[in-house]
């Protein structure tokens, strides 16, 4: 039977089975809704996730162990050819040394900030990093100019986050965007803290300008670029000839594993605990979405069973037909694809219906979030991240649940005995 | 081949015991038929003598017997269920007692049924208006099954299965459900077809049916006879 005959005969029996059907495509809207809304959700989340903790998949931290051999053979070093070293590893692109300032330093406002009067001090944490490694997210020069000229420094961009959701509005303060914030100056005391309460015989007072927001500065600190720190730390009598970590770049991330085991074979460490706690999260949410996602397969395997049902009724109701369909020269085959057609329109309703369902679900969500929801940091515009694959996956489980019940049935119907449907009362 | 349409040769058909232990129940003996091209042949019997079901084997509907079946020369066992299916559409007619036309299908996509299978029905737009037409419903081809009488559902049905201009009509009781006046319309259409060339096979109860075939058998006792007080009149 050619295509556009068996959907003109198909057509018409489901216009007069309409009520049957809609039910049975309402049951499989119901799965394949939970299944994209969920799906959708899980990608939201791990967005999220992504946001709060971002992991580069291609990058690890290579720090010297805080207990190891090296300590009673002699102090190990991250220098400058150890640096070297790490760099020449195989499978490694780019090696970026880290080093602490390590000295403390404390920062202390008064005036006007953004129309606001503000008074601050907090006891600031910094470090150097090279000037490749943010280069491509600062907005204004980040090279160290020398003694007397402020010193450039980049804030990890969550920290921006954290100020306007948090900081922010518990202090009247404005929120603010990373375009205001760059060329931002203020004063900073070196040697001096407020927390130990000294203040070192070299002390002296300087200034940093903000000259961008990146991923790749930490969290808790501000990043100085590396001959800034390396001076202060000179000034103040300081180490300079080693390093705090070393970042390292691999070629891509399928060396990563192979650059991690040659480095911990150097008796070095990696630094894990942000990339772990990443992944960890990351898992969870993973886990409960594929939990949720057999939950809403589980409610379409019930739709499919109900399909079944359905149309294994509408095999008896229609004994009589498929017996004159097979007298005027239908084969078992006609008589299957014409049930097949039927339930493979059954399923591609039931999944349009469940998409837009998934959809409609996602938006009153997101619109309840916004409005019952506090603001907090890296609170998202929207908790779903629909794709065309999750789209494209509920459409495909709708019309297999959908074929699925319909096989049995429709076997059954391909082997009646026409002469015995005939008859059939 | 010979010029018949239909040739049975030993047929036989019997059905299981109702209990265990039973006998069977035998329905055909060994039953012969010609029918040869052109006829119009009326078949007479009481109920359960098993006439539906020899419309049934003819038509490849059943296969359940032994003994040969050909219809136009080929031998029903040796065809499989495409091959049937593709004799069933091309060659041969259906019409039944109770009219079976598709409640979801207007009169005229009931009769243009066949060309939904196989490798459809050549014009059967055309054709199908046509048969419409030559049962006097042109009137009446987007009405639904519902909204026609008992009469024109039986056109309806008759020309479906004349929609494939099939050599050969099998027709059970197609007067069983329709008054007197109607049952005539439905005959006088059979010996139309009858004069126009068609081979008809007819199960009746009807004896104008059977006066206005060619000839008249009785299914009697699992045997099929010449009927001893009708003779064709055509």
């Amino acid at each position: 039977m050619r295509p556009a005959r068996l959907w003109r005969l198909a057509r018409g029996n489901l216009a007069r089975e309409l009520g049957a059907l809609l039910v049975s495509a309402g049951g499989v809207a119901l799965g394949i809704g939970c299944l994209v809304f969920f799906l959708a959700m899980g990608r939201g989340v791990r967005k999220v996730v992504g946001d709060v903790f971002p992991v580069s998949t291609r990058e690890v931290e290579v720090v010297v162990p805080q207990v190891g051999i090296g300590s009673f053979l002699g102090e190990m070093k991250l220098d400058e050819a150890l640096v070297a070293r790490l760099r020449a590893l195989p499978g490694v692109a780019a090696a970026y040394p880290r080093l602490a300032l390590r000295i403390p330093a404390v920062t202390r406002y008064n005036g006007l900030f953004f129309g606001r009067e503000l008074h601050m001090g907090l006891e600031l944490v910094g470090s150097g990093v090279p000037a490749d490694l943010v280069a491509g997210d600062a907005r204004m020069p980040f090279a160290d100019e020398g003694e007397g000229k402020p010193i450039p420094i980049v804030l990890n961009r969550r920290f921006l986050e954290i100020y306007n959701k948090v900081f922010a509005p518990q202090r009247g303060l404005p929120t603010l965007t990373d375009t205001m914030l760059v060329g931002f100056q203020f004063p900073v005391e070196l040697g001096r803290s407020y927390v130990a309460g000294k203040t070192l015989p070299q002390a002296y007072e300087t200034a940093l300008v903000l000259v961008g927001f990146s991923d790749r500065a930490p969290l808790a600190g501000i990043s100085l670029p590396l001959e800034a720190v390396r001076r202060i730390n000179a000034r103040f009598g300081q180490d300079t000839g080693s390093y705090t970590s070393v970042l390292l770049r691999a070629q891509d991330s399928q060396k990563v594993s192979s650059v991690a085991a040659a480095v911990k074979k150097m008796g070095l460490e990696l630094d894990e605990s942000e990339r772990n706690r990443a992944l960890q999260i990351g898992a969870a949410v993973e886990l409960v979405t594929v939990a949720l996602s057999l939950l809403a397969t589980l409610i379409t395997a019930l739709a499919a069973v109900n399909i079944a049902q359905a149309f294994y009724a509408e095999v008896r109701e229609r004994t009589r037909e498929i017996g004159v369909m097979r007298a005027v020269g239908a084969t078992r085959g006609d008589v299957a694809s014409l049930l097949l057609v039927e339930a493979a329109a059954t399923g591609i309703a039931g999944g349009v219906l469940g998409v837009l369902l998934a959809f409609t679900g996602g938006w009153a969500v997101d619109a309840l979030a916004r409005t019952a929801l506090p603001d907090f940091p890296f609170k998202p515009q929207s908790f779903f991240v629909f794709r065309g694959v999750h789209i494209l996956l509920g459409m495909g489980i709708a019309i297999l649940a959908a074929l699925s019940g319909a096989f049995f049935p429709a076997r059954a119907a391909a082997r009646l005995d026409p002469a015995r449907a005939l008859t059939a009362e | 081949m010979n010029g018949n349409v239909i040739e049975l040769r030993g047929l036989q058909k019997s059905y299981p015991p109702r209990e265990p232990g039973g006998a069977r129940t035998e329905l055909f003996r060994a039953l012969d038929l010609e029918v040869g091209r052109g006829e119009f042949v009326a078949v007479e019997g009481q109920s359960g003598t098993g006439k539906s079901s020899l419309l049934h084997i003819l038509g490849g509907l059943d296969r359940e017997y032994a003994g040969e079946v050909k219809i136009l020369g080929r031998d029903l066992r040796g065809l499989d269920d495409p091959e049937l299916s593709a004799l069933r559409h091309a060659q041969i007619g259906f019409v039944f007692q109770s009219f079976n036309l598709l409640s979801s299908l207007s009169a005229l996509e009931n009769v243009l049924l066949p060309d939904f299978f196989g490798d459809g029905v050549p014009d059967a737009h055309a054709r199908a208006s046509e048969a419409l037409a030559t049962v006097g419903l042109s009137d009446k081809a987007s009405a639904r099954p519902t909204a026609l009488s008992g009469g024109e559902r039986q056109r309806v049905a008759i020309a479906r299965a004349l929609v494939a201009k099939p050599p050969l009509l099998l027709a059970d009781e197609p007067t069983g459900n329709l008054d007197a006046r109607t049952g005539q319309g439905i005959i006088d259409l059979f010996q139309r077809l009858h004069r126009e060339g068609m081979t008809l096979l007819v199960v009746t109860h009807e004896k104008r049916m059977s006066r206005a075939a060619s000839r008249v058998l009785v299914l009697e006792r699992g045997e099929l006879a010449a009927d001893p007080t009708l003779e064709g009149s055509a």
